[in-house]
């Protein structure tokens, strides 16, 4: 981790030396990209507005509790620990959220037991897709989002398995 | 979403909750957008100036191939797209957040739609590749286990899945999907 941390800030300082090096006005190119990225934040705030209320109010109503409910039987059935259910529900939606779950199993059943691993194994590999695309999707004003949201869920499902299964043969 | 959460809260006669709930998320996009704020002016500014200085252009006519393949209507994203999943897979999702936003820019072609190279970006991140999941390490750590880096090398293959998952069904469901 230390040589990652003293990379960057030397990466930032070689690219600032390159750029003096090819006459370039530091100072002002630095100014005009900050100036482009303000109103590009401003522009993504009623996006992220509109889709964190949802997902807030989703979670806070209680119908991911209702999800879970709905797969414990499935999942149970299919050989899955009823503990990571709750976690594979609300990853997507929120990474707070999953991570104060995750710090919570692992203080429940120990950091090394099977279930710990396989939740820090999946909360790991997986993303918060529906903030991802509110963000990204936000910022050029794309509300046809196709099939980006299937298939990131897709992806997200096959790496919990995958990570899942992993985790019991390793 | 937000109207199911509502006729939840309704169901359950807990209107206050609703309301709440409501406020909170807007309050959570205000602290995120500020969150971002401060890298996202500080990557920004980097970015022009290692553009003018001509280094952009480099990283992107040596992506450009390899990229072609998952996104070929987007040889103008190359460089930030490359720089966003770079600094996903090192760990700094402070720095891929801009690159990711400039990226979307450039594969924008205004029109409200995405397009199969958005689609495929967005999938790739959500397939989280990354070298060290640090804050996962953090929490093990934190909760006293004794090898917090063991989920390291499943967590990496569970990623790689993910990955080619994303691949698969960008290609299966961007067919169907108009």
């Amino acid at each position: 981790m230390r040589a990652a941390e003293i990379a960057i800030p030397c990466g930032a300082a070689l690219l600032l030396l390159y750029a003096l090096v090819k006459k370039v006005n530091v100072y002002k190119a630095f100014v005009d990209g900050a100036k482009d990225a303000l109103p590009q934040l401003v522009s993504i705030l009623p996006y992220l507005a509109a889709m964190l209320t949802a997902i807030e109010t989703v979670r806070a109503s209680g119908l991911t509790d209702l999800l879970v409910r709905v797969l414990r039987a499935p999942a149970e059935r299919a050989g899955l620990e009823p503990e990571l259910i709750p976690l594979i529900v609300l990853r997507p939606f929120s990474g707070s959220g999953s991570l104060a779950l995750l710090r919570e199993i692992l203080t429940q059943h120990g950091a090394d037991s099977g279930i710990g691993r396989a939740a820090s194994v999946l909360v790991g590999s997986t993303e918060t897709v529906f903030y991802t695309v509110a963000l990204y999707f936000g910022s050029v004003g794309v509300t046809k989002t196709r099939h980006a949201i299937p298939a990131s869920l897709i992806a997200g499902a096959v790496g919990a398995a995958v990570g899942i299964l992993l985790v019991r043969i390793m | 979403m937000t109207a199911a959460g509502i006729i939840a809260f309704a169901v359950k006669g807990d209107g206050a909750g609703a309301l709440a709930a409501m406020t909170r998320g807007c309050e959570n996009a205000i602290t995120i957008t500020f969150e971002l704020a401060g890298p996202y002016l500080l990557w920004s500014g980097l970015m022009r100036t290692a553009d003018e200085a001509g280094l952009v252009d480099k990283l992107a006519r040596a992506m450009r191939k390899p990229l072609s393949r998952l996104m070929p209507d987007a040889p103008q994203a190359a460089a930030p797209v490359t720089l966003n999943l770079a600094a996903n897979f090192f760990g700094l999702g402070n720095a891929a957040t801009p690159f990711g936003l400039e990226a979307m820019r450039k594969l924008d072609r205004c029109d409200g739609r995405a397009s199969d190279s958005m689609a495929m970006f967005i999938a790739l991140n959500s397939s989280a590749i990354e070298l060290l999941p640090t804050s996962v390490i953090a929490i093990r750590t934190a909760c006293g286990s004794a090898a917090p880096y063991s989920i390291v090398v499943p967590t990496f293959l569970a990623s790689a899945a993910a990955a080619a998952a994303a691949v698969v069904s960008c290609r299966l469901l961007g067919r169907i999907v108009k």
